[in-house]
């Protein structure tokens, strides 16, 4: 079981839906979540802060991220991730992309990110977080 | 001819002296009285008259050899002319290759000169002798206008007469020939001979003839041709001396009112100016140009003209010329412009259905997958009201139905957005055992025998998951079309035919009725059976792939019997 696991989507519901499956589950203990890719950037900006004093501080070790959102989208997200080295900072915390596409290109697009570990196709179900749980150990 | 003066001199002394001396002796004979003095006196006196009358025989004589003499040489003069006369005569006929021929009226006797062998290859003896054999080599469809001619002038009796005809040689070949006649009249004017030159001209025919027929080409021309010279020193563009009549119809301007202006006057505001500079730069550099720009009509109205400028050369290689071939494209220019304007409508529909796919596939499918999320948090949950349990299930399936279809919706937009696939090698062996793989419940379950003919040909050029969805689909559908009362047969087998690898999906199951629905057998959502699971796509999505790959695939079907289709690929 996860200490945190972070959920960024702009639909309430999917977060809902993502809160309520992690706790069937018992998937995580704690679930953090963000409206979009600037709140889920300013959520591992003030990590990267808390990390200058003390480096053994807990930090989500898995975030499901939404592709499509306003304001800052998952894609842009990744790229500013990338940009603040944060997957050195992080070195633990994986990303799965949580989308409602299907577009192989996105599929494909993923494996340019060394930090997002898979991609999966909503709704989040048991039968998925599951199958998370037995890979992640 | 001196000898023989004083020969026959001599000889009438000798024949006189003799018959004197006869004549003496003979009266010597009858006389009696001193006739030794008589006949001496006598024989001197004789002598005498006999000499004289020689001397004066001799003069006459000598008078009338001189005379003789002087007309000899003058005629030997004459004659010597007269071969010379008649040697030039000669080498000018050849000079000139000039058939002679000489007509006299009266007696109709016709005369050739050499240049009938040389020139028509008769043989000498061939030759006619009479004006029939003249008029029966003359062609046919020239003979009337030709002796209409002839006899007009030899009735009016002018000096002079000339035609043009053709002239049949002794291979039955037909001459052109130039002839030119002279009349030889007696004193009351009345014409007893003709003469006449006759000049091959056949040469000079075919020539003109065949610029005549090039000349068609600039004259009867739909494009628009134009001469002009090379003096740019007034205009950039040199002046015009020659259009033909489709330059008028193009522009309006009469040959008249243009040649000896500069083509320049066909431009105005709205030409190209960029194009009339490529213009003036070929035209500086005597290079070949091609230009499209808009210009002007005599009477104001715009057209889009296509003009080439090519520089000719005379025959020292020297720029002489310039040739402009010209074409009004308005109509062509219109249609590009309408195409292009076509062009853009589509690509902004094609865009616009793009985002259509877009908001499919996101905007719908996100609230969607929420709904199935939901109802899977309900499933787990216990629902003790019948009636809301009804509803949940109704709720539940409704969800299924419309999550499935917008999937598969998805899935065709992507098909038909990717025309450029990622293709690859792949064993189709490989790719059916994968199919099989996942099958394996259903086939299982229904256990049909499946013959599988796949050795010939293993690897294709292809997308592979494409084509696992196809057999994928096929299979699927054999299995749940299958037949009630029979066991489900399925064959599979691919061959090479020259360039193409066909695949053939054949089962013995329900079939399709072909003559009600072969135009819908591919189409999306049709549907042809009463099963639960048909959604009237798979046969779409495999079409759509198929032809993705750049394949085709083709469907015959007997009801009840069973249904094959086959696929075609380019393996290339």
């Amino acid at each position: 079981m996860l200490e945190k696991i972070f959920c960024v989507d702009d639909d309430p519901i999917t977060l809902m839906l993502c809160r309520k499956v992690i706790e069937r589950v018992a998937f995580a203990k704690e679930v953090l979540t963000a409206k979009n890719g600037e709140e889920a950037f300013a959520y591992f900006k003030g990590l990267a802060q808390q990390h200058l004093e003390n480096k053994d501080m807990a930090y989500p070790k898995l975030t499901l991220l939404d592709l499509n959102m306003p304001v800052m989208n998952g894609w842009e997200f990744l790229d500013q991730y990338l940009a603040y080295g944060y997957q050195d900072l992080f070195k633990e915390a994986k990303f799965i992309v949580l989308s409602s596409t299907i577009d192989p290109q996105d599929v494909e697009k993923t494996k340019n990110y060394p930090m997002v570990s898979d991609f999966l196709s909503k709704p989040i179900t048991r039968e998925v977080l599951e199958e998370l749980k037995l890979k992640m150990k | 001819m001196k000898n023989n003066s004083n020969k026959i001199t001599l000889l009438y002394v000798i024949i006189l002296m003799f018959v004197a001396v006869i004549g003496h002796q003979l009266f010597l004979n009858y006389t009696t009285d001193n006739p030794e003095n008589v006949s001496f006196y006598f024989y001197i006196r004789d002598f005498i008259f006999i000499v004289i009358s020689g001397i004066i025989l001799k003069i006459i004589l000598q008078r009338n050899e001189e005379d003789n003499q002087s007309v000899f040489e003058k005629l030997q003069i004459t004659n010597n002319e007269i071969l010379e006369s008649n040697e030039r005569y000669d080498i000018v006929a050849k000079a000139t290759s000039d058939t002679i021929w000489d007509w006299k009226i009266e007696d109709d006797s016709f005369l050739w000169n050499k240049g009938i062998q040389g020139v028509f290859g008769y043989k000498k003896e061939d030759v006619g002798k009479t004006s029939k054999w003249w008029f029966e080599r003359i062609h046919p469809e020239d003979s009337l206008k030709m002796s209409v001619k002839l006899y007009s002038f030899l009735e009016q009796k002018t000096e002079k007469w000339q035609d043009e005809y053709r002239f049949q040689c002794a291979d039955g070949s037909y001459k052109y020939v130039f002839d030119r006649g002279f009349l030889v009249k007696d004193k009351e004017g009345k014409p007893i001979r003709m003469i006449g030159a006759i000049q091959d001209i056949t040469k000079q025919k075919e020539e003109e003839q065949r610029l005549r027929l090039l000349e068609t080409v600039i004259t009867q021309s739909k494009d628009a041709v134009m001469i002009t010279g090379i003096d740019t020193t007034d205009n950039v563009i040199p002046n015009i001396i020659f259009v033909n009549s489709a330059f008028t119809d193009m522009t309006g301007y009469q040959s008249g009112e243009i040649v000896g202006h500069s083509p320049e006057l066909l431009f105005g505001p709205k030409s190209d100016f960029l194009e009339f500079d490529k213009l003036k730069t070929a035209i500086q550099a005597y290079k070949e140009c091609f230009v499209e720009t808009i210009a002007y009509k005599k009477n104001g109205d715009e057209f889009w003209i296509n003009f080439s400028m090519i520089p000719v050369t005379n025959k020292d290689g020297e720029h002489s010329h310039w040739i402009s071939i010209q074409r009004d494209v308005t109509e062509e220019k219109n249609k590009v412009k309408e195409r292009e304007q076509l062009i853009r409508e589509l690509t902004q529909n094609n865009k616009d259905l793009k985002q259509f796919s877009y908001i499919t596939s996101h905007n719908l499918r996100a609230p969607l997958s929420n709904l199935t999320g939901l109802l899977n948090l309900v499933e787990d949950m216990s629902i003790e009201d019948p009636e809301l349990k009804e509803i949940i299930a109704g709720f539940s399936k409704s969800t299924h139905l419309l999550n499935e279809t917008i999937n598969d919706l998805v899935k065709v937009v992507i098909i038909k957005d990717s025309p450029s696939i990622q293709k690859e090698k792949v064993l189709i062996k490989e790719i059916f055992e994968n199919v099989f793989n996942q099958l394996s419940f259903l086939i299982g379950l229904h256990k049909p025998i499946l013959k599988i003919d796949l050795e010939e040909v293993s690897i294709l050029n292809i997308n592979k998951s494409y084509l696992e969805s196809i057999f994928l689909n096929l299979l699927t559908n054999a299995i749940k079309y299958r037949s009630e009362n029979k066991q489900l047969r399925v064959n599979i087998s691919s061959k090479v035919v020259d360039d193409n690898l066909i695949l053939t999906f054949k089962d013995n199951g329900i079939g399709i009725d072909l003559a009600r629905n072969k135009d819908k057998i591919f189409g999306l959502y049709q549907r042809f059976h009463n099963h639960p699971d048909s959604k009237g796509l798979g046969l779409y999505l495999v079409k759509s792939q198929v032809e993705a790959m750049g394949g085709t695939i083709d469907v015959s079907s007997v009801v009840g019997k069973g249904t094959t289709f086959t696929i075609t690929f380019k393996n290339q």
